[in-house]
């Protein structure tokens, strides 16, 4: 990622946009930090906000005429806050927190002619800025329109306060002015620029057309002449003069400083926000209105006012993932802690376990207004500490190797229908499939080829999407290229995918294989008489994420569902929306825990039991506690099988041993072909109590690492034992890890008492 | 994990040579980094044992750092 791309991408994440109110405001208020100060009771943290952007708080603060009022997102669902109110409550019972400070001087003589709001801000914009300001007018007191306010509104005391303020940063002010002709060709000679407040009677008098000032600059006709503030055709606004003293004083200092006067200023004065907020499901609450309106707000009322603002922000995608939620962070800030990530040479990588915790499901980028691409920047992370060598290696380890043994002669198979020397289609299950149900690929195998024509190939394997969710590009193209050979090999067929991985594996990466969905194959088809029972109570569909740009695949399963009789509710997050289970980008591997957690959010996203068509949704949900079955357990049960909702989580272990089972199984039945032997140490039996097996299966240790550590130990002799208890400890390093585990003998096996691994490399141990 | 020591007292004896495991320094390794630490030893074999708590604790802790270094 190079910084262009970067700015980009951030540029893509509207979380950090203005809310409507501060965009509204002509002077960019945070009216959110401000009501959030008042709603926590912070009175002085609520004045500090005023202090920092409002002029004269004293003032402006009791008269504002709140432009971004009708932009309050409230207001779409009740009433919008009563920002006016506040702000006076706020200015009225807090004195003045945060004094600006006055920037060095720094030359150049800037006259302001008048005395209204927009003279007195663009005064004061100037002095703090360092600018030697003369403040110009006829009137004998400050503040132009603000002196027609009645006493109880704007108490003449806080309006002539603007005059020590002015004082107090060095403005110096000259009452009673004569603004004749002569005066303004002196003014020209002794002054650089000049600020004409439109807000002062006998300004037609003066030899400088300020009818028309430019909107972006506010320059009239004479050369460092600047006109704003006045009534408007809308009338008097208080804001309106606050906004054009600040525009024209911007100018001037951009005018004395000899740069562009128009560059940049596109966010000046009210402009639009690109922020995202969601207002459905808040609650409407009425404006809190003060008991004594001309009072104003109590403390209390104030604090229930400022509490009915919703804090606008996006975090949309953030609010529905949890891998977002657990770094509780959003995309614009995840992508520059990745860019960063990237530029260490020399250091910690902190954010290696985040890159490789994202999903890669896609499911924020369709939430996101914007569609930012998180899952395409997480997996080019990858690919780039691939390729730099700083992948850390335990990531992805474990699922690379489970997609090895999936490639491997144990469980990989290609053949065409038994009896039949070419295929006119090819059932491709997928590895987790094979390892979650392998008596369900059996059944749907001996379905498909009892009622296609023209022969039906099986093919066992793997896709290879392991491979390019952990960033390995060149073994996700060898895993492509074999498979790709090998349907070559079988003479092209169309390609019958169960799982929706492979799905999008092979739509993306290998779009001139032809495949249609298994269940769109079966949706067409004449099906089984129900051998299990389906649940009479309505079931939740968990659509996987691999479907989400689907929306064929999830109809024909629909009407699948719909044909053998089991009723649904759909649950939000389904579809296009569908959440991922955790398998997805290999997160359950990179981050145990997490995945565990995204696992039982995605099965709580409903309180029915649930009905998966993805092998790892599934297994996953199960594992985490919900009760869920795979639609071809009621499609094409096996004899003897248990309630589907009731089937446990095979586990690694077993998932490994399924795969091989079925194809020796299948090889033997179908094909009676004679399978691989096996190696020696699978002749090691083990007894493994439940509680060890789901340790094992949180630690990634497979029952076929302790064969090979047992096999190992018993063949040598190499090991530690407990005189106490007999039990012994030994280890093995096979290839990286190396395992130990805690058994003794029994009459059915070697009992396993306990396994744990480590990658630190001991002395005689092969590196 | 340099110049640490890992030792305490211990069940388990060495199945080879019969014999209690002892107090001793050796060299683990990952990633190209290299500790001396000590660890219970066989003291005729060398047989190391690397005790579950170790293992899944500051050996791990010190893996995962070497990682992301």
């Amino acid at each position: 990622m190079d910084q262009p791309q970067l700015r980009k991408l951030e540029a893509t994440c509207i979380q950090e946009e203005a809310p409507q109110c501060s965009a509204a405001c002509p002077i960019h208020i945070d009216v959110r930090a401000f009501m959030g100060c008042l709603a926590g009771e912070d009175w002085r943290g609520a004045r500090r906000v005023l202090d920092r952007t409002m002029p004269f708080a004293d003032i402006v603060g009791r008269i504002c005429d709140e432009p971004c009022r009708k932009d309050c997102k409230r207001a779409e669902i009740g009433d919008p806050l009563a920002v006016g109110r506040l702000e006076r409550f706020c200015v009225t019972t807090t004195p003045m927190v945060l004094k600006q400070p006055r920037l060095p001087a720094k030359g150049g003589r800037v006259a302001v002619i008048g005395s209204g709001l927009s003279a007195m801000t663009a005064a004061l914009d100037l002095a703090r800025k360092g600018r030697n300001v003369v403040l110009l007018t006829a009137d004998e007191e400050i503040g132009g329109s603000l002196r027609d306010y009645t006493e109880e509104m704007l108490p003449a005391r806080v309006l002539a306060g603007a005059v020590e303020i002015l004082d107090s940063y060095g403005v110096t002010i000259q009452f009673g002015s004569s603004l004749h002709k002569e005066f303004f060709a002196i003014v020209r000679q002794d002054y650089d620029a000049v600020f004409l407040d439109k807000d002062l009677a006998g300004l037609a008098s003066l030899p400088v057309d300020c009818t028309q000032p430019d909107p972006l600059t506010l320059a009239v006709g004479q050369d460092g002449c600047f006109a704003g503030g006045g009534s408007t055709e809308n009338g008097f606004s208080v804001m309106k003069q606050v906004e054009d003293g600040r525009r024209a004083a911007l100018s001037i200092e951009r005018y004395l400083q000899k740069v562009s006067l128009t560059a940049q200023r596109e966010r000046e004065g009210a402009c639009p926000t690109r922020l995202y907020t969601v207002t459905s499901g808040i609650p409407p609450l009425p404006e809190v209105l003060p008991a004594d309106p001309a009072a104003g707000f109590t403390r209390q009322e104030a604090v229930r006012e400022a509490s009915r603002c919703i804090q606008c922000e996006c975090m949309e995608c953030v609010k529905q993932c949890a891998f977002l939620q657990e770094f509780n962070d959003y995309p614009k800030r995840l992508v520059r802690k990745i860019y960063n990530n990237e530029a260490i040479v020399q250091g910690t990588r902190t954010s290696n376990k985040m890159i490789n915790s994202c999903m890669l499901c896609g499911q924020c980028t369709v939430i996101c207004p914007h569609d930012f691409p998180l899952a395409t920047v997480c997996r080019t992370a990858r690919e780039d500490m691939v390729a730099k060598s700083t992948m850390p290696p335990s990531a992805h380890e474990f699922a690379l190797q489970d997609m090895e043994f999936s490639l491997s002669e144990f469980s990989a198979l290609a053949r065409h229908q038994p009896g039949r020397d070419s295929s006119r289609y090819l059932f491709y299950p997928g590895c987790q499939l094979a390892g979650s149900s392998p008596a369900g690929v059996e059944q749907t195998y001996l379905h498909l080829t009892t009622h296609l024509d023209g022969g039906v190939g099986l093919m066992l394997g793997c896709c290879g999407i392991p491979a390019h969710w952990s960033g390995r590009q060149e073994l996700f193209r060898q895993t492509r290229q074999a498979l790709q050979a090998e349907v070559g090999r079988l003479g092209d067929p169309l390609i019958i995918t169960a799982c929706s991985s492979c799905y999008a594996v092979f739509k993306e990466f290998a779009p001139q294989l032809r495949q249609q969905s298994l269940w769109q194959i079966l949706e067409k088809m004449e099906l089984p008489a129900p051998k299990t029972a389906v649940p009479p109570q309505p079931m939740a569909i968990h659509d996987p994420c691999t479907v989400r740009h689907e929306p064929e695949i999830r109809a024909s399963i629909r009407n699948l569902v719909k044909k053998i009789g089991i009723a649904t509710k759909e649950q939000p997050y389904a579809g296009e929306l569908a959440d991922c289970c955790g398998y997805g980008g290999l997160m359950q591997f990179a981050n145990v825990p997490l995945g565990e957690k995204a696992a039982r959010a995605k099965g709580l996203r409903s309180d029915l039991d649930g009905l998966a068509y993805c092998a790892m949704c599934r297994d996953n949900i199960a594992a985490s506690g919900g009760r869920i079955a795979h639609l071809l357990d009621y499609l094409f049960p096996s004899a003897g099988q248990e309630d589907p909702l009731l089937r446990p989580n095979p586990g690694f272990s077993r998932r490994h041993e399924n795969r091989a089972r079925l194809k020796q199984h299948l090889l033997t039945t179908l094909w009676q072909e004679e399978p691989a032997m096996a190696p020696a140490y699978k002749n090691i039996k083990l007894v493994i109590a439940p509680q060890v097996m789901e340790l094992m299966n949180k630690r990634h240790i497979l029952e076929d690492d302790l064969q090979k550590v047992i096999h190992q130990a018993e063949q040598t002799g190499r090991r530690l034992v407990d005189p106490e208890n007999g039990h012994f400890l030994a280890s093995f390093k096979p290839v990286r890890v190396t395992y130990w585990v805690e058994y003794q003998p029994g009459k059915q096996g070697f009992i396993v008492h306990n396994a744990y691994s480590h990658r630190m490399i001991l002395p005689g141990d092969v590196k | 994990m340099s110049n640490f020591s890992f030792i305490s007292a211990t069940g388990w004896r060495c199945g080879c040579c019969n014999k209690e495991l002892q107090p001793r320094k050796v060299n683990v390794e990952y990633m190209g980094s290299v500790f001396n630490v000590e660890l219970m030893v066989c003291p005729a074999c060398g047989m190391v044992l690397v005790p579950e708590d170790l293992a899944l604790g500051k050996m791990l802790e010190v893996e995962q750092l070497l990682e992301d270094k």
